[in-house]
């Protein structure tokens, strides 16, 4: 008898099933890792666990109890808590009192609460000043915060949504002493995640989920990484094919930075890019990478004294705005595809085309929906878009899928610079391979690419040529031949 | 089902019941005054619904409705030739389109602000600049320039009329042309927008200027109608009006959702409540209170058809 045991879970949107029949449970003192690829069901099972969307059918048992959860709350109250993706603390207060937001005393003193707060951060080890705004906090010490108050909370059971998505490599290893320190208390952890290195290393058992099913269910140490990518996606997965690298002497200059500076995050950033290759942009959060991405697809306007400077072609360029920088032929993928990526109100075709009309090709008075669908088409078939219905609006396609709609966005204007910012965040593994594939046909294509990633096993599998960036400048730049991962991470640390 | 459908459904069933509740309210007499009354208000809307779906808003329209026309009226009398007069009013309210543009889109400041200061400062100067008083009759002499507001063509007002074209304009530049659907990208994502090179600032003055544009149009139409032009709707509820018509057809304040069918939807609702309202004898008291329970109600359905949450929950991970 497991502490929670969840059995023949089942949950349908608008008739569709995101789980059908799942069991899973989790023990007191056990991490247990969900994995799966978008859309496997993994967000939908956990929310249910922890009151945020009621099941259709099946039941929920806790230390021997059957639950019933209507609201968060009732979950809270039986001591689940979930740690969401994007964290929900109130910025503007301070760590303290987000700690206790919720279970306040009706009168509280702030020297008392800060006075608390300080010994229960300090009985965590975390090294959070109680006092600070939580908007001032960076990601690994927001997640703290969220971690110290579901120990408030006397949580029995944490669920982590992607935890480790937005930390650098350091947090992340804090992170994970963090979760050794709940699992020594008797907690049971849930882990959704993507980074499969990390569930295979850090839990005891896994679970995967592919299309709303338990797959498996076994002890970690029983898994390899090729077989979790095997029962993710019901096929073998392998290594992107790549044709051999053209001699130095052949490649072409096109972009050229030199001693850029922007803000307090970029400093004296010099590097090249070249036709034909993919250049790979690896390094710490918060090391000035998408921040120099932004100055040379005019996002944001570079300083004209002390910017330094950016070449396109041999040609001094300064953009004000966007546009361009997408005229001259340099477009930015971004990072964030909800935040400024895609228009969610409209159809996948639509999104599209209206990328081309922006671009030098397109510019006119009209519209054509013959057009349109032409376009559309021919950018959902390059990047195997998949949907149900024929142009479906984007918002019911898959993050992968929502993706690659975005890469076609960009390579839809004939650009001759791409820049690519974490092409592949929380997208599922087969997409991930789709894109790498695709980005790899690009550089083909006599294209400069640059590839900005946290994810070093990324910029090992698709670049021709490594930087290495920190504190706003390129350190290190690494060959394919000569750059493992020890190497890359020690550039971007030391 | 979207709102547009919801509220069509409900001007057709207010329709039906006060046709066989009232004596006289589907007489094609009554029918054509109804949609002229309503005509000054949609021509409006249309212009604000264009501002709105760039995700702006334009509270300045009700100064140039209340301040430009009196100024022509008034030059009318004084023996200005009607061309100078009219051309001189567009002229402003060209500038004001302009100013309020280039507020919101380069000096970056919030619309609903800017719009309001501009509104503001657009009557203040108009009535100690411009206007001798705040009531201004049109002089007897005039009768080709009151024509836009009486006549009749076909058998059908002029301000119908007007109201026809400018929303047949307004529909074909929104769903035809790229800048119509440009203005629907920016109104969804202006930072998407922006990065995939659309010329997002232009486009956002470009709005402002039709929609003052539209203004004078509305005014000088009202102007004609009633032969006098009083200045003090400025401080009426006339731009509540018209931001319920554009939000009851689903126009979201949000930007980049809903069309110039939804509002003009949206403004044959008010106009079949207004109208049996009127034959009922309802004092504006209660007609206000009416029109609210009918925006909230709309809101309120909109909003169940189209749990947004759930929505959001849905993409990207399930």
């Amino acid at each position: 008898m497991s502490f929670v045991e969840i059995r023949g879970a089942s949950k349908a949107y608008a008739g569709q099933l995101a789980i059908d029949k799942v069991d899973f449970d989790v023990d007191l003192g056990e991490v247990h890792s969900l994995v799966g690829e978008n859309g496997a069901g993994k967000s939908t099972l956990c929310k249910a666990l922890a009151g945020a969307v009621v099941l259709s059918g099946g039941t929920i048992t806790i230390d021997g109890k059957l639950m019933k959860f209507e609201t968060p709350k009732d979950a809270l109250d039986a001591g689940v808590v979930m740690v969401y993706q994007e964290t929900s603390l109130v910025p503007t207060m301070t760590v303290a009192q987000n700690i206790q937001l919720g279970k306040e005393k009706a009168l509280n003193r702030l020297r008392g609460l800060y006075i608390w707060g300080q010994q229960l951060l300090s009985s965590l080890n975390f090294h959070v000043d109680p006092t600070a705004l939580v908007s001032s906090l960076g990601a690994a010490q927001k997640q703290m915060v969220e971690i110290a108050r579901a120990v408030f909370h006397e949580a029995k059971v944490i669920i982590f949504d992607e935890p480790t998505a937005t930390l650098t490599p350091e947090e992340k290893q804090h992170f994970f002493d963090l979760v050794a320190n709940l699992k020594a208390r008797g907690t049971a952890i849930i882990f959704i995640s993507h980074a499969l290195e990390e569930a295979l290393e850090t839990s005891d058992r896994i679970t995967v989920l592919r299309d709303g099913k338990n797959v498996i269910t076994a002890p970690a140490k029983e898994f390899t990484r090729a077989k979790l990518v095997q029962s993710m996606v019901g096929r073998a997965v392998t290594a992107v094919e790549r044709k051999p690298r053209k001699p130095v002497g052949e490649k072409r200059k096109v972009l050229v930075v030199e001693n850029l500076s922007q803000g307090t995050m970029v400093k004296n950033m010099s590097f090249s890019v070249y036709a034909g290759e993919v250049t790979g942009m690896s390094g710490l959060v918060g090391s000035g990478r998408t921040e120099t991405a932004k100055v040379i697809a005019g996002a944001t306007k570079r300083n004209l004294m002390h910017g330094g400077m950016v070449y396109l072609d041999g040609r001094a360029v300064r953009y004000r705005v966007p546009r361009q920088a997408v005229d001259d032929g340099i477009v930015y993928v971004t990072e964030d595809r909800k935040l400024n990526g895609f228009y969610e109100t409209m159809s996948v075709g639509e999104n599209i085309y209206l990328s081309w009309l922006a671009s030098k090709d397109g510019r006119g008075l009209f519209v054509s929906k013959g057009q349109q669908r032409k376009i559309a088409d021919k950018w959902k078939d390059r990047l195997s878009i998949r949907s149900v219905s024929k142009d479906p609006r984007i918002n019911e396609l898959s993050g992968g899928n929502q993706q690659k709609v975005v890469i076609a966005k960009s390579l839809v204007q004939k650009p001759k610079v791409v820049i690519f910012d974490e092409p592949t965040r929380g997208v599922d593994v087969g997409s991930i391979q789709e894109i790498h594939e695709f980005i790899r046909s690009l550089a083909e294509e006599d294209i400069a690419v640059i590839v900005i990633s946290s994810y070093l096993p990324e910029v090992l599998a698709i670049s021709d040529r490594i930087l290495v960036t920190r504190a706003g400048r390129v350190v290190e730049e690494f060959t394919l031949e000569n750059a493992t991962e020890e190497k890359i991470m020690y550039a971007a640390v030391h | 089902m979207t709102q547009e459908v919801i509220v069509l459904g409900m001007t057709v069933v207010l329709f039906i019941v006060l046709s066989i509740a009232l004596r006289g309210f589907a007489s094609t007499g009554n029918l054509l005054s109804l949609v002229r009354s309503v005509s000054v208000l949609g021509v409006l809307a249309v212009g604000m619904a264009v501002v709105v779906i760039g995700r702006g808003l334009d509270l300045s329209q009700v100064a140039i409705v209340a301040v430009l026309p009196a100024w022509v009226l008034q030059r009318l009398g004084q023996g200005v030739p009607t061309s100078t007069a009219v051309l001189s009013a567009v002229g402003i309210a060209l500038a004001v389109g302009l100013a309020n543009g280039l507020l919101v889109a380069f000096v970056e400041l919030p619309a609903l602000f800017s719009t309001l200061a501009s509104g503001m400062l657009v009557y203040g100067l108009g009535r100690s600049l411009l206007l001798e008083r705040s009531f201004v009759y049109v002089n007897p002499g005039h009768e080709g320039f009151l024509a836009i507001g009486q006549a009749n063509f076909l058998g059908v007002p002029i301000p119908v009329w007007i109201f026809i074209g400018v929303a047949v304009a307004a529909h074909l530049f929104l769903s035809r042309t790229q800048r119509g659907r440009f203005l629907y990208a920016m109104g969804d994502n202006y930072e998407a927008a922006r990065l995939s090179g659309i010329a997002v600032r232009p486009l956002t003055v470009m709005t402002y200027v039709l929609s003052s544009l539209v203004a004078i149009l509305a005014g000088l139409v009202l102007a004609a109608e009633v032969a006098s032009v009083n200045a003090q709707i400025f401080t009426s509820t006339m731009i509540f009006d018209v931001i319920l018509v554009v939000v009851l057809g689903g126009v979201s304040l949000l930007g980049g959702r809903g069309s110039i069918t939804s509002v003009v939807v949206g403004t044959l609702l008010i106009g079949v409540l207004l109208n049996g309202m009127v034959i009922m004898n309802f004092d504006n008291n209660v007609q206000n209170i009416v029109k609210s329970i009918v925006l909230l109600g709309a809101i309120i359905v909109d909003n169940r058809l189209h749990p947004r949450d759930e929505e959001t929950a849905r993409q990207g991970d399930i």
